[in-house]
């Protein structure tokens, strides 16, 4: 080892992406070169586990699903499953969007709630697993000769792709992006204006409007992202701490954090599974704001 | 955790995954689901329509048995009047014919009866006459003594 290991540089170590980037000596992943990489740098761990995850749901979803109706009996196993989740999408988005049709919104919201809730379940796996298989096979890959792979405990890697605020931000952002194409595109450019500027002092007040309304805009996209990562960075953090009772301290602490390490996992599955449905929730919420022409 | 191009990289995946949900992966799932809600629906409602005419061939067959009942026992009553009618008409014929029968019978015989009453007493009358010529000779003839011949013969 390297580096001497401690409780500080353990829960740094968990705390930082592998980041991927350019410098002015061409393309990295060395940590130590993060600061040169400037904005265009990529945390290639979560991009990685997220796109993974996408893939999954996709190809869960494709698979496990008939391609025809079976007329000759009840579905069963993963295709209930499957059924069960739309409905469940169908649920809310109904009662969400009550009237307005709309055929992109339903398979977001699913394509949001299951990723979300697939990502948010990587926090289970337990906190050092994937990271050192991750350092082990890259170090087998690229092995002595690059500088800043110097041992596998100190490859970089984080699994949980929602710890991460640019995957968060990301999914708020589009979420964003989708809410201004429709409100454009369904109450017009100039109710959408008018939207942002004559409300709530009506026209003679149109810069505090402007400010008080893009401040509650703005607002949006990012209280989304930063709830999910909020909440699952916490999650985290405290999978780590108590994973350093465990590896830190005597061996009562340790019996102490076993059963912690299990009530914490237990109690997780909790907020992994209600933060992706708020994620969803609030999407359609968005969404269906976008849709509403009338004045309020 | 620098904020930095991921949260781009991250937008666009997520946009290409809704994407591919929204295009492939929803619609097949929803008209698979849409359609088994409908043949489940349509099978209920032929379940009932089947439950109905059920009901009502029940309640035609019944019916039909109820008429065909009431027609055979008529029948049968009208067969028993009538047999009962022909039995006393049969038995009432016979009654008549044994009558005629017994009157033709009793009038012949009295006929003969009477036949042969006549007959005896010509002959008992022609016995007594020879006999009484016999005795007599010849004074007596049956012409000169029709008279008391025909006496003798009525006290016979």
């Amino acid at each position: 080892m390297a580096k001497e290991l401690t409780t500080e540089s353990y829960i740094e170590h968990h705390l930082t992406n592998l980041t991927c980037g350019k410098t002015p000596e061409g393309w990295t992943c060395d940590p130590y070169k993060v600061e040169q990489m400037g904005f265009w740098a990529f945390h290639v761990d979560s991009l990685f586990w997220s796109i993974f995850l996408g893939g999954l749901f996709i190809l869960f979803f494709k698979i496990a699903m008939p391609k025809k109706i079976n007329t000759v009996s009840a579905p069963t196993g993963a295709q209930n499953f499957i059924e069960m989740s739309i409905e469940f999408v169908e649920d809310n988005v109904q009662s969400l969007f009550g009237s307005v049709k709309n055929t992109l919104i339903a398979p977001l919201a699913l394509t949001v709630f299951v990723w979300i809730l697939l990502m948010n379940l990587m926090d289970l796996v337990p906190v050092d697993f994937l990271p050192v298989l991750a350092g082990h096979i890259a170090y087998a890959v690229a092995g002595e000769g690059v500088e800043w792979i110097k041992n596998p405990e100190s490859f970089y890697f984080k699994v949980v792709p929602t710890t991460d605020p640019n995957i968060t931000l990301g999914m708020a952002f589009a979420v964003f992006v989708l809410t201004i194409y429709y409100s454009i595109t369904v109450k017009g450019l100039r109710a959408f204006i008018a939207e942002l500027t004559l409300h709530p002092f009506g026209k003679w007040l149109i810069p505090v409007n402007f400010v008080l309304e893009m401040v509650n805009f703005i607002a949006k996209p990012i209280s989304l992202g930063l709830r999910l990562f909020g909440n699952l960075y916490a999650g985290e953090m405290i999978f780590i701490l108590i994973a350093l009772m465990l590896f830190f301290s005597s061996i009562p602490i340790g019996i102490l954090g076993f059963g912690l390490h299990l009530v914490w996992a237990l109690f997780h599955i909790l907020i992994v599974a209600l933060q992706a449905f708020i994620f969803m929730a609030l999407t359609i919420a968005y969404l269906a704001m976008a849709h509403e022409t009338e004045e309020h | 955790m620098n904020i930095n191009a991921t949260l781009l990289a991250q937008a666009v995946v997520m946009i290409v995954f809704v994407a591919i949900c929204w295009r492939y992966i929803y619609p097949p799932i929803l008209s698979v689901m849409q359609e088994r809600e409908k043949r489940i629906s349509d099978g209920l409602e032929a379940a009932k329509k089947a439950d109905d005419s059920l009901e009502e061939a029940k309640l035609a067959f019944d019916k039909e048995l109820n008429q065909a009942k009431a027609e055979a026992a008529d029948i049968l009553e009208k067969a028993n009047t009538r047999a009962s009618q022909i039995v006393s008409d049969a038995s009432l014929k016979a009654e008549a014919e044994a009558e005629k029968i017994m009157v033709s019978a009793s009038t012949s015989i009295e006929n003969e009866t009477n036949k042969a009453k006549e007959e005896l007493r010509q002959q008992m009358s022609d016995i007594i006459i020879d006999t009484t010529q016999k005795i007599l000779g010849d004074e007596i003839s049956k012409e000169k003594h029709e008279d008391i011949l025909k006496k003798a013969a009525e006290e016979l």
